[in-house]
């Protein structure tokens, strides 16, 4: 798929082409069908679209919540995730269409060909079942080489401190050594990736202090140093506007915008390089929103972090977002930059969406007219399916050829 | 000015807990118009939806009404008994929910839930119909008795319940043959469409599907349908294969002529079949419908001018009633202020309620809710105020007690690891204070009606008179049985948007998407066609293209039936698209109300600033100004202006004493001390300016 490449900067995220299919009973609910986007270092990527769209999906495929059917998901350049399906499928054609070539030419009375065709095909299967395998390895295994690296790092280190360690500190030395390395081949590619829910009332334990709950991530990453894990608790509830005296209080003590304020502590305290934002403030209270916005942009301003943005409330995702992909029945319909998005609007969905936005302003309300999309009048797909293509630089649309043309029209006029 | 339709004065809820009483609603007063849509806005904990669940009298059990009034067709909702609130709850008085999946029942189907309430409702509604519609005829015929013909005029009033009955007759056999002819013509359309493409099999059933139809819509009232060609036609399809296409497209224009044609006013047709005697013979459509609203009208002339002439009467009666009255209320106002002892009181009370009770006119139709709800208000005021003092009396010795013991321990050097909790006492000057304003409010009011007798317009109150005669002689002949509400149901959910009403009507909920769930919900709102509809967040839970659906459709909805609208949200958009008056409100107090324009583009309570500058719109880039902290507990509600903790430009005074509402315009108030003539000046934040300044760039430009 031809997304941005955009070489100057490091690519942290990308999915290619994620499919995620649920069972419900005999048929198959296409939750998420053929997504591909990369996220950069550092930027927030805005995901938006009506619910049941599949962008919650996305966020919980990429963080392995779901076993993902199909596609596969490149977390700094390691495979994190990856399905199957398609390959499956490919298998299957490929092993069909060996054996009618070999028995169409058989019938031709041509011999060597037809065992040529079989050779070939069975070069070809032979090649994705490879590739198939190595996928479900990856998909299992995709922590331990993490770890291995991380336990690599760690033991390079120490040679290097051994080495230079005066004879009386050698023991502690050890010790930390030991300490460090247990912790490192325990790690997780996947601990990188932090979520933040979008209901702070059901997303926390009711029976877990704050304490507890903040500190769980570092518990089950092996670390043991109680005095460690306060100084970083105490430190995450500073950070998130908290005081250290929070920390022994339960859930129900809080109010909703304090809650998730718990919420982002608990994601930001296993120092993530990327965090996947389910719609954190739609729950919230009006007045406490802002607050919530304003500490996720400070937070990210302050560590670099990269964040995955759900939400289904454009004005803020406009506001928070430096790309935003527009999501439409399990496809990604249109990605562009947050100003260019909303300057010039290219598909009819995302035209829908933006004229439905209701805002604080009475005489604009009062002329707003709302364009509704029905894809069976907007598009005639009937000769040629649409693809995701580069109508211009940088924004990213799902149609086909004689749509590719109008767009470009389209924008050239404005 | 249009109508109020609903009043609240000094309402004031609160809520006991185990922790102690919270203070949700504290002396909250709006009005709501008739026709408009009033938003009242604030963040979780404001007491808004508490508001509105007094309104449909479905508080929560732990609820206490402390004070206030909510006025609605001469009733006071916050006194009615439970049995009285049952003919207004979801008739009169409908309510949209937050969330639909909740909402509604997930294991009966929606045809079901829709036409539940029209066939409870159907037989209850029928008798108060007709009980009303019995005394007010009574009333009339006394008013009228020294003068007309007393038996003549509930003769001639009768006959309306007569008329009624034989158009519903009539109507019920229109609808029908309509129905079928709108069915024919339906799938006729259909089948043009794709005429050429189909099989002959395929043509042959449908056809043969739509000539039932179409065989069954021959009415009286439908003469396109009763005419020898549209018979001949039908014939000549039924059996042969001939058809061909030039024919069918006859058929569709003459079924398209026919359905085009005028409703004819069944009323009238009702009343000339009933009475017209030799007139009511049936010659050609159009002109027996002409002919009934000539007999009608000319009766109708008669009976609106003896009506006139009783309500006149009753009119005239009911103002020497309260000229007199006047003086006596005047002298209890003055006893009221004074000191009250038991033996005065009482009997003062139960005297004033009798008074204002008899002076009321028995024929008014716009109901004053002052006058009306005096009489419980005034009792029950008085009975409050004397079991509260007794109260109080009891608590303070309790407290006293206590506390000498407390004392006496102390005084022993003893360790007493326990305090005395104050006394809970009742707030006795708030229900004198309400007594003497009720009496106040009902003086003004007398002196007002008895001032002007030219005020009084016979002519227009005899016409709502016999308007509301007839409207209860309708409810009374209307007998709606399973098909009937099947039929008014399915009109519903077409009116509501949803497209296959058939099909949907035999759906469960769960079938269908979150915003068909919704207009389901207000589907059902509808059904018993109230007066007031209550939305309480109802489009939170949906997300911005269900949300704008249905915002229209609420709209759309208010504007064809002249509803009224209180619509609660915490969305400022939703706001802006929705209302015509905002009332914002905070810790339980209305602190700014106004119209959209005034709250929108010159709010002046910092809490409206606050709101609107925390709210990102497409054009905000720079950092966005979060109000700091959190609402406070209403266990403890603070002594002055409650926002002035989180507020940026509170005075000293905002922490002491609370600001009263500051009148800016004659629409437009606002609770800030900022607003007092000795306030320094506050200039609204630039963030709010810029925003309002963009907003109005825009509406320029377009």
């Amino acid at each position: 798929m031809n997304n941005p490449t955009d070489e100057k900067r490091e690519v942290l995220l990308r999915v290619e082409d994620l499919c995620q299919y649920f069972k419900s009973g005999s048929t198959e609910l296409k939750a998420v069908d053929g997504v591909s986007f990369q996220i950069y270092k550092g930027e927030v990527f805005g995901l938006v679209g009506e619910s049941g769209c599949g962008k919650t999906t996305t966020g919980r495929s990429v963080i392995k919540l779901y076993k993902i059917t199909s596609g596969n998901v490149w977390f700094k350049n390691a495979r994190i995730a990856a399905g199957t399906r398609k390959l499956e499928e490919a298998l299957h054609a490929a092993r069909k269409e060996g054996r009618r070539r070999a028995a169409e030419l058989q019938k031709q009375g041509d011999a060597a060909g037809a065992k040529a065709a079989r050779r070939q095909a069975a070069q070809e299967v032979k090649r994705l079942q490879q590739e198939i395998r190595q996928a479900k390895y990856d998909d299992e295994h995709c922590n331990h080489a993490y770890a291995a690296a991380e336990a690599e790092a760690v033991r390079a280190e120490y040679e290097e401190k051994k080495k230079t360690c005066p004879a009386d500190e050698a023991e502690a030395l050890e010790k930390e050594y030991k300490e460090k390395l247990r912790i490192a081949s325990h790690e997780r590619i996947t601990n990188k990736i932090q979520m933040i829910f979008q209901d702070p009332i059901a997303s926390l334990n009711p029976r877990m202090t704050v304490r507890d709950t903040i500190a769980e991530g570092l518990i089950i990453k092996g670390i043991r140093d109680k005095k460690y894990i306060d100084e970083q608790v105490y430190r995450m509830l500073d950070l998130v506007g908290l005081v250290p005296e929070h920390a022994g209080r339960y859930p129900h003590e809080f109010s909703g915008g304090q809650r998730q304020r718990i919420g982002i502590a608990r994601a930001v305290i296993m120092n993530p390089e990327l965090i996947i934002a389910d719609e954190p403030i739609s729950a919230l209270d009006v007045s406490i929103q802002a607050q919530v916005i304003n500490l996720l942009n400070d937070l990210r301003k302050q560590f670099g972090l990269t964040v995955l943005f759900i939400a289904h409330d454009l004005s803020v995702v406009k506001y928070f977002s430096d790309r935003i992909a527009v999501m439409y029945f399990g496809k990604i319909v249109e990605l562009a930059d947050s100003d260019e998005l909303f300057a010039h609007p290219m598909h009819p969905y995302t035209r829908s969406l933006l004229s439905a936005i209701p805002l604080p302003d009475p005489a604009y309300e009062k002329k707003r007219k709302r364009i509704t999309y029905n894809p069976l009048l907007a598009h005639d797909y009937s000769q040629d399916k649409p693809s995701f293509r580069e109508v211009l630089p940088r924004h990213f649309v799902l149609c086909n050829d004689a749509e590719l043309e109008r767009y470009r029209r389209e924008a050239e006029e404005q | 000015m249009t109508d109020k339709k609903l009043e609240v004065k000094n309402l004031r809820i609160s809520f006991r807990t185990a922790s102690g009483k919270v203070q949700a609603v504290r002396d909250i007063s709006f009005d709501l118009y008739e026709g408009e849509t009033l938003a009242i806005v604030g963040e979780s904990g404001s007491g808004k939806s508490v508001t509105t669940r007094a309104v449909m009298g479905i508080s929560a059990l732990n609820a206490i009404i402390e004070n206030g009034e909510i006025f609605y067709d001469g009733r006071d909702l916050l006194k009615c008994s439970e049995e009285d609130f049952q003919s207004l709850r979801g008739d009169k008085i409908a309510m949209i929910f937050q969330d639909p999946m909740s909402s509604l029942n997930p294991i009966v189907k929606v045809g079901k839930q829709l036409t539940e309430a029209m066939l409870l409702k159907n037989r209850s509604r029928r008798r108060n119909a007709r009980k009303e519609f019995y005394r007010l005829l009574k009333e009339l015929c006394a008013a009228a008795k020294d003068g007309g013909a007393p038996n003549d005029y509930a003769r001639a009033a009768q006959r309306f319940v007569r008329a009624e009955k034989v158009g519903t007759r009539c109507e019920s056999r229109y609808r029908l043959a309509k129905q079928n002819a709108e069915e024919a013509h339906e799938r006729l359309c259909e089948l043009l469409l794709t005429y050429a493409k189909e099989s002959e099999t395929v043509i042959r059933t449908r056809c043969a599907r739509i000539l039932r139809y179409a065989s069954r819509c021959a009415d009286e009232f439908l003469p396109a349908f009763c005419t020898e060609e549209f018979e001949a036609l039908v014939q000549k399809l039924r059996p042969s294969d001939a058809r061909t296409e030039r024919e069918l497209r006859r058929l569709q224009q003459l079924l398209e002529e026919g359905l085009a044609a005028p409703e004819p006013d069944f009323y009238a047709i009702g009343f000339l079949r009933a009475f017209g005697g030799a007139d009511a013979d049936a010659g050609d459509a159009a002109e027996y419908g002409r002919r009934a609203r000539e007999y009608c009208a000319a009766f109708d002339g008669e009976f609106l001018r003896m009506t006139a002439e009783s309500a006149a009467r009753s009119h005239a009666a009911s103002v020497l009633k309260k000229r007199l009255a006047l003086s006596e209320l005047q002298q209890a106002a003055a006893a009221l202020r004074g000191e009250w002892r038991r033996e005065e009181i009482a009997p003062l009370a139960k005297k004033l309620a009798a008074l204002v009770q008899g002076c009321i006119d028995p024929v008014e139709i716009r109901k004053e809710s002052a006058e009306r709800t005096f009489a419980p208000c005034v009792l029950s005021y008085c009975a409050r105020y004397f079991a509260g003092e007794r109260k109080n009396e009891k608590e303070e010795r309790r407290y006293q007690k206590q506390t000498q013991r407390r004392d006496a321990l102390l005084a022993k050097n003893k360790a007493v690891d326990w305090k005395v909790t104050p006394p809970s006492l009742t707030d006795l000057d708030a229900i004198k204070g309400s007594m003497i304003s009720a009496v106040e409010t009902l003086i003004g009011l007398y002196r007002r009606q008895t001032a002007d007798d030219a005020a009084f317009d016979k002519e227009s109150e005899a016409r709502a008179i016999v308007a509301h005669l007839k409207e209860l002689a309708s409810q009374t002949a209307v007998r709606i049985d399973k098909s009937a509400a099947k039929r008014r149901a399915i009109r519903l959910l077409n009116e509501v948007g949803i497209p296959d009403a058939e099909k949907r009507y035999g759906q469960y909920p769960f079938e269908l998407s979150g915003g068909q769930r919704q207009r389901i919900v207000i589907a059902i709102a509808l059904s018993a066609d109230p007066d007031i509809l209550i939305c309480d967040e109802p489009t939170t839970a949906l997300d911005v293209t269900i949300q704008a659906q249905i915002l229209e459709l609420i709209n759309k909805v208010k504007r064809e039936r002249n509803l009224s609208v209180i619509f609660i949200t915490h969305d400022l958009g939703v706001v802006a698209n929705i209302a015509d008056r905002i009332a914002v409100m905070y810790a339980g107090k209305i602190v700014e109300y106004g119209t959209a324009d005034e709250i929108f583009y010159s709010p002046a309570h910092p809490y409206t600033w606050a709101l609107l500058s925390s709210v990102p719109d497409l054009e905000s880039s720079e950092r966005l100004e979060a109000i700091p902290g959190t609402p406070p507990n209403m266990i403890y509600p603070p002594a002055g202006d409650a926002f002035a903790e989180r507020n940026r430009y509170a005075l000293a005074i905002d922490f002491k004493r609370q600001p009263p509402m500051f009148r800016i315009t004659d629409t437009h108030y606002a609770a800030t001390w900022l607003l007092h003539p000795m306030a320094p000046k506050v200039e609204i934040p630039a963030s709010v300016t810029e925003r309002i300044r963009r907003m109005k760039k825009e509406a320029d430009r377009e």
